[in-house]
């Protein structure tokens, strides 16, 4: 708070001062008052005055700049209020007391909105684990009676995959802090993956090359499932029909990291679309040729990696390959834990 | 005949895993009073105990937890919540493995027959007709004749001497393939199976795999 702009501010009632001022000296002439206690009138009055309005802009003063300075520097904005102690002035109480109640009726209505939020993350979760019964069954319904379609089982696991899609999808949202990091072997996770999708590359005789895995990372298990699944997923959807469908997975280390990578010679990725295809609802050239794509497989993947501090990158020619790089970051951290 | 109680309160799932089990050759038990649920297990007394953490009256977690207190039967968590979270804890109240649904069936079924076998001894040479099995070297021994297997024909044959006298897939076969890291194809399979059968032949055992058209395998 500057003394110049408060002073503009209270221009008007300056202003009247003075005219009472100049009023009070006409009576004082048309009294025969003598000069001097004119002169001693009109000090006094001016020395009232300008007191008055000093010791009401200091008073002022400390709770405003605070309140404007904490107001540029604070982040979030709405945490204002815990930064200013009470003034000591009456518009200045009034101003505290009102931030103070609008502060809690907004704490109030997005706590509603959290709750809410809370509820409805329960509710999908707790739907998904329910849905997820009737596909069990379903399954081992089609295993016992031997003569089933493998076709019928391939589209269950396509649900179970979509379902999985909105189970993560909720987690990454809404968690704060759903997962559980500890070590697990590279190997056992991707083989874990490939057997659930044993039926989808044996259909669509695609030959698998798995090399390089005996690492062992730090990641949550089952984040990681989800995301490897969703990976390769998308390389079987998007195999060329025309040439010999093939998959690597390989795994490689440096001083920094371990990188698993997975790579098919697939249709391959428009150049113009390979910075685009980890952004929510992306679908692409691809997406709109083989029109089953939600977009959101490779964008929840990539969330799910930035949260478990992996980062997940895409490498892609068209019509050649496309190759998928997530690297596990080696931390000296949990290795310490370990021990 | 090894016992296996189902724990689980959803029918239809429990009826299923009763046939695929009974099928895989095991003796089916299950729980029917969930409110006395670990006075019952230990008045059955399993082999192994097919676990669901959402159970009525107390969860398959807290049973597990006063199991552990008074018994070391092998124990798999079967659930729907797929959490890494979960799957510790249940680990650490001292279950053996953990599955999530849906399964393949044929998965769950190794995992038990894993566990079974962690519970015993590892029996490393097993005998067949009059020829002996060294399955940790891959190798069969009839009289003065060695035959070697290769690791893709011993995962094949040691998963038939698992389930002799029942007809066995393609698929258990390809899907145990699969698990031990080897990802072959259809083509690779056939090959493997007339390698293999090829080699028995050698040590007198050329009938003992039969083809049951459209349905599998059968060692007898």
């Amino acid at each position: 708070m500057r003394m110049r702009d408060y002073f503009q501010d209270k221009l008007g009632l300056l202003f009247l001062a003075l005219v009472s001022l100049v009023m009070i000296l006409m009576l004082c002439l048309a009294f025969k008052v003598p000069l001097e206690a004119i002169w001693a009138i009109s000090c006094l009055y001016l020395f009232t005055l300008g007191a008055m309005f000093c010791l009401s802009f200091f008073k002022k003063k400390r709770f405003y700049t605070d309140f404007i300075q904490n107001m540029e520097r604070l982040d979030k904005k709405y945490y204002i209020l815990e930064t200013l102690s009470m003034p000591n002035f009456y518009e200045g109480k009034i101003l505290y007391d009102g931030l103070y109640v609008i502060n809690k009726a907004m704490i109030e209505h997005v706590k509603n909105y959290e709750l809410q939020m809370d509820d409805f993350k329960e509710y999908i979760e707790m739907w998904i684990h329910e849905v997820k019964i009737p596909l069990a069954t379903l399954t081992l319904m089609f295993h016992n009676r031997k003569e089933y379609d493998k076709k019928v089982l391939e589209q269950l696991r396509r649900i179970e995959s979509y379902l999985d899609q909105v189970l993560y999808y909720v987690r990454q949202e809404f968690a704060e802090k759903d997962y559980l990091i500890k070590k697990n072997s590279l190997e056992k996770m991707v083989n874990n993956v490939l057997v659930k999708n044993k039926d989808d590359f044996l259909e669509n005789q695609i030959e698998l090359e798995v090399r390089d895995l005996d690492f062992d990372v730090f990641t949550d298990s089952k984040w990681t499932l989800f995301i490897l699944n969703q990976i390769i997923n998308n390389s079987v959807k998007y195999m060329d029909d025309m040439k010999d469908k093939r998959i690597w997975i390989f795994g490689s280390e440096d001083e920094s990291s371990i990188y698993l990578h997975i790579r098919d010679n697939g249709i391959g990725i428009p150049l113009q679309d390979i910075p685009k295809v980890f952004e929510k609802s992306f679908t692409g050239e691809n997406g709109r040729k083989r029109s089953r794509s939600t977009g959101m497989g490779l964008y929840i993947s990539k969330k799910l990696c930035e949260k478990l501090g992996h980062k997940i990158w895409l490498e892609s020619r068209e019509q050649e390959y496309t190759e998928v790089i997530i690297a596990f970051a080696k931390n000296d951290y949990y290795q310490v834990l370990e021990r | 005949m090894k016992k296996i109680l189902i724990v689980e309160d959803d029918r239809s799932i429990v009826s299923e895993l009763e046939a695929l089990l009974i099928h895989a050759g095991y003796a089916v038990e299950i729980l029917k009073d969930f409110q006395n649920a670990l006075e019952e297990v230990l008045k059955i007394l399993p082999d192994l105990i097919l676990l669901d953490i959402n159970i009525p009256y107390l969860n398959g977690e807290v049973l597990l937890q006063s199991l552990r207190k008074v018994s070391n039967i092998p124990v798999i968590m079967v659930t729907s919540r797929a959490s890494e979270t979960d799957e510790v804890l249940s680990m650490s109240y001292g279950a053996d493995d953990y599955v999530t649904k849906p399964y393949n069936p044929t998965i769950l079924l190794l995992r038990i027959q894993a566990v079974l076998k962690r519970s015993e001894k590892t029996l490393d040479t097993v005998s067949f007709k009059d020829a002996v099995v060294y399955i940790q070297k891959g190798m069969i021994k009839k009289g003065d004749i060695e035959v070697f297997l290769t690791k893709n024909e011993m995962i094949i044959f040691n998963y038939l001497l698992n389930h002799q006298n029942v007809i066995v897939t393609r698929d258990e076969l390809m899907t145990d393939l699969w698990n031990n890291n080897e990802y072959i194809n259809d083509n690779a399979l056939t090959v493997n199976i007339s390698r293999l059968r090829a080699k028995l032949k050698e040590v007198g055992l050329g009938e003992a795999i039969e083809t049951r058209k459209g349905m599998g395998y059968i060692l007898s």
